[in-house]
C-alpha cells in the first residue's frame, strides 16, 4: 500500500520577525530626525508590538497536528489574552515609568507596526514542505 | 475637562474591543476544531491559517488598548 505523504507547513516567523524588527529600526531612524527622544520613543512604541506578538507566536506553536489541536486552541486563547494583557501593561509602563516621553512618535510606530505585522503575516505566506 | 468622562471613554474602548476580540477568536478557535475533527490531515495548514487570521483579528483591538491607555495616563494622568 503506498503511504500517503501529507505536506507539513510551517509559518516563517523568523522571517515575519526579522522584517518586523527591520521596519521597526527604520521607523525608529526616521523619528530620530526629529529627535533622540522621538526616536526612543518610536523604538519602544514598536517594542510593545513585537514582544509580545513573539509570545503569541511562542505560545500558538508549543503545540501542533490533529492530535493536539484541543491544547492548540485553548493556548490560542490564553496567549491572546495575556498579549492584549502585556501591550497594555507596556503602555502603563512607559507611560508612568519613562519620562519624557514623545507620545506621537510612541502611538504612531505602535500603530504604524501592528498594521504592517499582520500585513507581513498576510503577504508572507508560509511554503508548503515534504 | 470632566475627567470621569476620559475614563468612561478608555472602558468603552477596551470593553468593546476585547469583547468583539472575544467573538472572533471564540468563532476563529470553533472553526479550526471543526474543521481539523473532518480533515485531520490538514491539522498543520489550518494551525498556519488560523495564525495568520488571529493577526489580523487583532490589529484594532490593539490600537485601540493604545489609544485607551494614552487616554488613561497622559491625558487623565
Amino acid at each position: 500500500m503506498k503511504l500517503q505523504q501529507h505536506r507539513i507547513t510551517r509559518p516563517p516567523i523568523a522571517q515575519w520577525f526579522a522584517v518586523d524588527l527591520l521596519v521597526l529600526i527604520i521607523l525608529s531612524l526616521v523619528w530620530v530626525l526629529d529627535g533622540r527622544l522621538a526616536g526612543y520613543s518610536a523604538f519602544l512604541g514598536g517594542l510593545i508590538v513585537v514582544v509580545p506578538n513573539a509570545y503569541f507566536a511562542h505560545q500558538v506553536y508549543r503545540y501542533e497536528g490533529a492530535r493536539h489541536v484541543r491544547l492548540m486552541v485553548g493556548n490560542l486563547f490564553r496567549a491572546e489574552s495575556t498579549k492584549i494583557a502585556l501591550t497594555a501593561a507596556s503602555f502603563a509602563a512607559v507611560f508612568t515609568l519613562m519620562e519624557p516621553v514623545h507620545v506621537p512618535a510612541l502611538l504612531f510606530t505602535f500603530a504604524v507596526m501592528v498594521v504592517t505585522g499582520s500585513a507581513v503575516r498576510w503577504l508572507i505566506r508560509p511554503q508548503p514542505r515534504r | 475637562m470632566d475627567m470621569s468622562m476620559v475614563y468612561m471613554a478608555a472602558a468603552v474602548i477596551i470593553g468593546l474591543g476585547a469583547l468583539a476580540t472575544g467573538i472572533g477568536f471564540g468563532i476563529l478557535g470553533g472553526k479550526l476544531l471543526e474543521a481539523t475533527a473532518r480533515q485531520p490531515e490538514m491539522a498543520n495548514q489550518l494551525q498556519v491559517k488560523t495564525f495568520i487570521m488571529a493577526g489580523l483579528l487583532d490589529a484594532v483591538p490593539m490600537i485601540g488598548v493604545g489609544i485607551a491607555m494614552y487616554l488613561i495616563f497622559v491625558v487623565a494622568g
